[in-house]
This record gives structure tokens, C-alpha cells and sequence, in this order.
């Protein structure tokens, strides 16, 4: 596995926590909670925005793995 | 009229006429009530039988007598809800029993119980050991309600200084397989989002004997069929080991790379997820 395509995972695996707190900051009642899932859910979109510039250096190195 | 019309009559009249005084007197427990409220519901009782099976032979009497009784029992409430006074008259004081861990002895006296009694009671509060009491109360229903010493209390996590998320009641949506509606919407939910749930855990509604949505959203089932295995909700632990593992990966990505710049990023990021993860822990672990 090259480093371009662990990233990527990584990536994905951050989008899926993501959009999971998402759902649970809608979902709950209480106002605290709400808020604290909603702060998870912007730093994990951070850093997976971090991670996909990081991505873009990457493949520009190592054109051959692109898209995988 | 004949005889056992007429008790007929009584009988059936009285039943309807005792449930009504009885939903009026209030829902206290039998065995919550003050042992004069006990005395006043016996009497009651009594009345309304011995008008029914005619030992009291005027009806009018018989009721005034009832209705006596009631009234008063009422009028005595309503008073002790107005004042304080009249409230420690009829239901008398809470009786101290154990204090700074140490026994009464005339306070049991005065409540006419033994050291045996007392044990017995500690025990049913499952406090078996006297060493552990710093209180211990005898209520006016005659309950005895124990405060521990702080050392012996059941751990809380204040006491642990960890942090949990607040958890409202969980409500139940489905019964019988039928989805109630009521519920549903106190979370701000519908039907449809409930059969996306079901849909996902692959089960049908039809087969739903219980179902209960907990404070943060998730569903838990209860089938008729026993045989079919329903995945538990463990969403949040996922979720919680998944952060955990992201964060893992960029320290890792750090430790390889060579660029400076980016082992910075990586660290920054591997930090900033330690701290959101940190900080959602109370909320998807407990």
C-alpha cells in the first residue's frame, strides 16, 4: 500500500465520522451535546481538508498511483 | 321489594359509589400511607360493606356515615397541603433512628422498635454492616431510609471527576408492532425515519414487540421471534474507536514521511483530533 492510498482511506474513514456527528448533533435534544458533536464535526472536516491538499502534493510526487 | 334485590341493588350501587370516593381520596399506596390514612380507608371499607349486605339497615344513615368519613379524610389532606402544622398532626414527624452512625435508643423507644427490627430493616436496604451508617431515618409511613457514610456510598462519577453526557428518558415507540406516535414526535422523529431504522436492522415492524429509542437517537428492538439475532447498537463505539484509529494514522504518516512541513500538518491534525476526541468521549462512551 503506498502512503497516497493510506491517506486516502484515512480520508474517507474521517468523512464517514464526519457526516456520522453530523446526524447525531441533529438528532439530539440536548443543547450541549448538540454543540460538541457539531465541534467534532468541523475539526474532523479540518483535518480531513488538510489531508486532501496533503493528497494533491502526493500524487503530484507519484503520478503512477493516481486514482488508486 | 324483595330481599335480595334490594342487596342487589346496594351492592351494586356501592361498588360504583366506592370507587368513585376512592379516586377522589387520592392514589397513595397502601403501603405508602401513615397508619391513620390505613385506619380511615379500613373504615371506609367497612361502612360501604355493612350497608351492602344490609347489617346497617338505613341506607340514609349509612351513607352519611360514609360520607363523613370521606369528607373529613379530604378536608384533612387539603388542610395538610395548607399548612405545616396540621400536616405534622396527622402524619406526625420522621423518628431519627441512627445519627453520626451512633442508635437512638429513645427515639426507637419512642417508635416501639426493637434493635432486631432495626437490623432487619438496615438489611433490607442492603446495608448489613451498622459500621457503614451515618443515618437512618424512620419515615412517617413507617419506611427507613438510610444515608450512608460518605466512604461506603455507591461511586458516582462526580466522585470519579469523569464527565458524562446528560441522557433523557428513553421513549417507546413501538408496542405490539404498532409505532406510537406520540413518542416519536417528543424526539422530534417520524414514522419514516423509523422504518429507514427497522429497514437497516433488517427487521419487520410487524415482528417489533418493543421498541425504545434512547436520548441520543438510537433504537433498540425487542422481537417476538427470538431466533433472529438484531445487531445492538454500537454506533457511537465505532465511531469513538474510528477517531481514535484516524488519529493513530496521521502520527504515523508523520513519523514517515521526510517533508517538514508536512509532519507538521500531520502533528497539528493528530493533536486537534486528540483533543475532539477527548472532549466526545463522555457523549459516545457513556
Amino acid at each position: 500500500m503506498t502512503v497516497a492510498s493510506k491517506v486516502k482511506q484515512t480520508i474517507a474513514t474521517l468523512q464517514g465520522i464526519k457526516s456520522t456527528l453530523e446526524i447525531y448533533a441533529a438528532q439530539c435534544q440536548d443543547e450541549e451535546a448538540a454543540s460538541a458533536y457539531q465541534e467534532g464535526s468541523r475539526v474532523v472536516s479540518e483535518t480531513a481538508s488538510d489531508l486532501e491538499k496533503r493528497l494533491k502534493t502526493l500524487e503530484f510526487e507519484e503520478p503512477e498511483y493516481r486514482g488508486l | 321489594m324483595r330481599e335480595w334485590t334490594e342487596i342487589l341493588l346496594r351492592s351494586g350501587g356501592l361498588f360504583f359509589l366506592a370507587l368513585f370516593l376512592i379516586r377522589v381520596m387520592g392514589r397513595r399506596q397502601p403501603s405508602r400511607m401513615s397508619p391513620f390514612t390505613f385506619v380511615n380507608y379500613i373504615v371506609i371499607a367497612m361502612i360501604s360493606a355493612l350497608i351492602s349486605i344490609k347489617i346497617i339497615r338505613d341506607l340514609a344513615l349509612g351513607l352519611i356515615a360514609l360520607g363523613v368519613w370521606v369528607f373529613l379524610s379530604i378536608a384533612l389532606d387539603y388542610l395538610a397541603l395548607k399548612s405545616k402544622w396540621v400536616h405534622d398532626l396527622i402524619n406526625g414527624k420522621a423518628t431519627i433512628l441512627m445519627k453520626d452512625g451512633k442508635v437512638m435508643e429513645e427515639n426507637l423507644l419512642q417508635v416501639r422498635y426493637t434493635g432486631e427490627e432495626l437490623l432487619r430493616d438496615l438489611r433490607s436496604k442492603n446495608v448489613f454492616n451498622m459500621a457503614d451508617v451515618e443515618f437512618a431515618v424512620m419515615e412517617t409511613t413507617g419506611d427507613i431510609n438510610v444515608f450512608l457514610k460518605s466512604e461506603k456510598k455507591p461511586v458516582t462519577p462526580h466522585d470519579l471527576g469523569k464527565q458524562v453526557s446528560p441522557q433523557p428518558e428513553p421513549q417507546t415507540v413501538i408496542l405490539d408492532g404498532n409505532i406510537l406516535n406520540e413518542p416519536l414526535s417528543n424526539l422530534g422523529l417520524n414514522r419514516d425515519w423509523l422504518k429507514v431504522q427497522l429497514d437497516n436492522l433488517g427487521v419487520s415492524q410487524d415482528n417489533v414487540f418493543i421498541g425504545q429509542v434512547d436520548g441520543s437517537g438510537e433504537l433498540y428492538v425487542d422481537l417476538y421471534d427470538d431466533a433472529i439475532q438484531v445487531p445492538q447498537p454500537k454506533v457511537k463505539e465505532l465511531l469513538y474507536a474510528n477517531l481514535e484509529k484516524c488519529q493513530v494514522d496521521l502520527t504515523s504518516f508523520a513519523l514517515d514521511t521526510k517533508n517538514g512541513e508536512a509532519k507538521y500538518i500531520y502533528l497539528n491534525n493528530a493533536q486537534k483530533l486528540k483533543q475532539v476526541t477527548k472532549k466526545l468521549e463522555p457523549y459516545l462512551l457513556r
